[in-house]
């Protein structure tokens, strides 16, 4: 890179969660920052909505070599966040080789295309708490053996350790970030942590039947109630926009590390719920039921981050708290519902 | 009625010996192949069984396990009790170079089996063995490795591998399905591939007993192996899938041997005494006339080396009560036997004029 020219960034998944507010976080600190999609995608998502004219886009199939590999040499990047994922380790149980093919053989793509093109490139990858699954060691860092328990967690471990595959056999600039739950506002209603939310402004504005769908296609809020897969799950939640700040400080250390990520702060889906229906001052136990459908053939046990190594490396810790992330998140739900409520009046 | 097995990897070393070992059990073996514009069927010509005359008991099925559809289809038709995944691109060096393709058979390739056995409704019938492997264990966590030792791969080979080990567990697990791997250390014979380094060493040295080669090129002398024969070790897969549950077993002698040691005693069967000198990419083993008969060539190390695998099978011993039969001195012995009967038939073959093939990698 000469001398003023922005740094270049391509992110893959741009079009989620930790994408959207990567993406803002670059353009703050003035990279050009490229998107890798596919265009249908794209076009749909919020945003393109919201930062489609700040963003330049390379459309294609994280999949496809061939994709990949132009994206990355017209791009010419510095650096690639591969966050494109199937992101929903529940669903992988009933598309196992999708799953494999965009979490496992994707980033491989991905990682031979940098190879090849851009050696020097440094490269970001989403790893997945999940990976730890059932494990017994608590809690877990960058040296707990990992233990799979579902489809995804095994596409993940898979593509982790390529990751670490290509960096120690070709000297590659490549860092995983293990990362643990993250949430937000902005995460799409068939997340658990969203869901939770979302039947929580639901009950807050009294609405029985709600017009958000679960991926069953089914109300998510059914007759006033909110139906759960397992509520014995504890998790490691934290703040999507957190996590993508530790994603960009792994790649301006001088060399390529894994770190763990998660608050350190273990909380049941009762907690989740009681926290949420409690801010608009509610009792879940009235609202909230399990559904044996929507158990997992199997689930993961309780993971915890111990993130020590990415505060003493990086000087991360989370800055925003469970109570105050899920209070937003019931708030903002609450004001989109309001929102549709006012534009169709009487449709709910 | 005869149990009716099926045998991906059917044209392999293991796959050879298996079907082998099932046919004497008197089952029907199917067994699926791929398509390749060469002969690939040496190691089974002797269990052919003409489709013309009747009671035929060894069928062969062409298929990839990149394939899903003809996976499916197979499944379908023959409606195995037992199912042995041997099928892998199984050559770690390789995996370097094809990351890609060794993902898509396998990694994906074992979820494509297991989801063929689901989808065609055969979960309580089908038992699955998955060849698992110890270069699971790579840069090792402990020694020996066993059942609980994490791993830590060292190759797109053992990460694919890894995969497949994970998806079993997770199909046992979660859907009760009899699946099982087997962790299987090292496992040579005289139908080991010619680019694997046992049989590499047992047939270079062979061919220049004969004078029809000159020296043997080879990668990490100092790797060492937890070395067993096949044929020991496919009779710990049937093992696996005769047991009231299923469960994963390492298969390993207990024994390590360097790469340099499995060559010194290669040499000793075939009386040449081997004198080595330098070190490092400039060691050179030397026969009694001065000749230069071993080279380290540093193309043939890996991105990156596992330099020592040693097994404990301690569980198979104590609950199937498997110990291998064949000695590291015994298979040396065979797998030279066998190539210096192949050598001398090329050096015949030459002599009279005709073509013989060096095979060169």
């Amino acid at each position: 890179m000469s001398k003023g020219e922005p740094k270049r960034a391509v992110i893959t998944g741009i079009t989620g969660q930790d994408g959207s507010y990567l993406a803002e976080l670059l353009l703050d600190k003035g990279y050009r920052v490229f998107g890798f999609a596919r265009q249908e995608s794209w076009f749909r998502s919020a945003v393109f909505a919201q930062l489609g004219t700040r963003i330049e886009m390379l459309f294609g199939d994280l999949v496809v070599a061939e994709d990949i590999s132009s994206a990355v040499e017209e791009a010419k990047p510095d650096e690639i966040y591969n966050l494109a994922s199937q992101s929903r380790p529940g669903e992988s149980w009933a598309h196992p080789t999708e799953t494999m093919m965009i979490n496992g053989l994707g980033p491989v793509l991905l990682f031979d295309a940098v190879r090849r093109v851009r050696p020097r490139c440094r490269v970001f990858h989403a790893s997945s708490s999940e990976m730890f699954g059932r494990t017994t060691s608590w809690p877990q860092n960058e040296h707990t053996p990992f233990d799979a328990a579902n489809p995804y967690a095994a596409a993940k471990v898979y593509a982790h350790q390529m990751a670490r595959i290509y960096r120690q056999s070709y000297g590659m600039f490549i860092s995983c970030g293990i990362l643990f739950n993250h949430e937000s506002e902005r995460r799409p209603v068939h997340f658990l942590s969203q869901k939770v939310a979302y039947g929580a402004a639901c009950a807050a504005l009294g609405i029985l039947d709600s017009p958000g769908l679960n991926e069953r296609g089914r109300p998510i809020v059914q007759g006033g109630k909110l139906f759960l897969g397992m509520l014995e799950v504890f998790r490691d939640w934290g703040y999507a926009p957190d996590f993508v700040e530790a994603m960009w400080r792994m790649l301006q250390q001088d060399n390529p590390e894994d770190f763990v990520i998660g608050t350190g702060q273990l909380h049941s889906l009762r907690d989740l719920c009681a926290v949420a229906y409690g801010s608009v001052g509610l009792d879940w136990n009235d609202f909230v039921a399990s559904d044996p459908a929507l158990v997992r053939p199997l689930e993961s046990g309780r993971t915890l981050a111990d993130s020590s190594l990415a505060h003493a490396r990086l000087g991360w810790k989370p800055s925003v708290n469970f109570e105050s992330m899920v209070s937003k998140m019931v708030d903002v739900q609450k004001q989109r519902l309001m929102k549709i409520q006012n534009t169709l009046p009487g449709s709910l | 009625m005869a149990k009716v097995a099926l045998i991906t990897g059917v044209t392999g070393q293991d796959g050879a010996y298996l079907a082998e070992l099932l046919l004497e059990k008197g089952y029907e073996v199917h067994g699926i192949k791929r398509r390749s514009s060469l002969f690939n069927t040496d190691r089974i010509d002797h269990l052919y069984h003409d489709p013309h005359i009747a009671g035929q008991n060894f069928v062969l099925h062409y298929g990839d396990l990149t394939d899903s559809s003809c996976l499916i289809r197979i499944i379908q038709q023959v409606q195995p009790d037992e199912i042995y995944n041997l099928a892998a691109q199984s050559h770690v060096a390789v995996s370097f170079e094809e990351p890609e393709y060794t993902a898509n058979s396998d990694a994906l390739g074992v979820l494509r089996l297991l989801e063929a056995i689901r989808i065609l409704g055969l979960e309580q019938k089908t038992r699955f063995y998955q060849a698992s492997t110890s270069e699971m264990y790579g840069l090792v966590q402990e020694v020996p490795q066993k059942e609980t030792t994490p791993f830590y791969p060292r190759s797109p080979y053992a990460v694919a591998k890894l995969y497949a080990y994970w998806i079993t567990v997770n199909y046992r697990e979660a859907y009760g399905m009899y699946a099982c791997n087997g962790i299987l250390f090292n496992h040579e014979s005289p139908l080991r591939g010619e680019t694997f380094v046992t049989r590499k060493v047992t047939r270079a040295l062979a061919r220049i007993k004969l004078g029809l080669q000159d020296c043997l090129y080879i990668g990490n002398l100092d790797s060492r192996r937890d070395w067993g024969h096949a044929k020991d070790y496919v009779e710990m897969q049937w093992m696996m899938l005769q047991q009231e549950h299923p469960e994963d077993f390492v298969i390993a002698t207990g024994v390590q041997y360097s790469v340099r040691q499995f060559i010194e005693a290669a040499g000793a069967e075939l009386g040449i005494a081997l004198r080595w000198e330098g070190s490092g990419v400039e060691e050179k083993a030397f026969d009694a006339a001065g000749r230069c008969v071993v080279a380290v060539d540093p193309r043939y190390f890996r991105p990156a080396e596992v330099e020592t695998l040693l097994g404990d099978a301690s569980k198979a011993r104590e609950k199937l009560g498997w110990v291998p039969r064949i000695s590291f001195a015994e298979l040396v012995a065979e797998m030279v036997r066998e190539d210096l009967r192949a050598a001398e038939r090329d050096e015949l073959v030459k002599r009279h004029g005709h073509k013989a093939y060096d095979h060169h990698e």
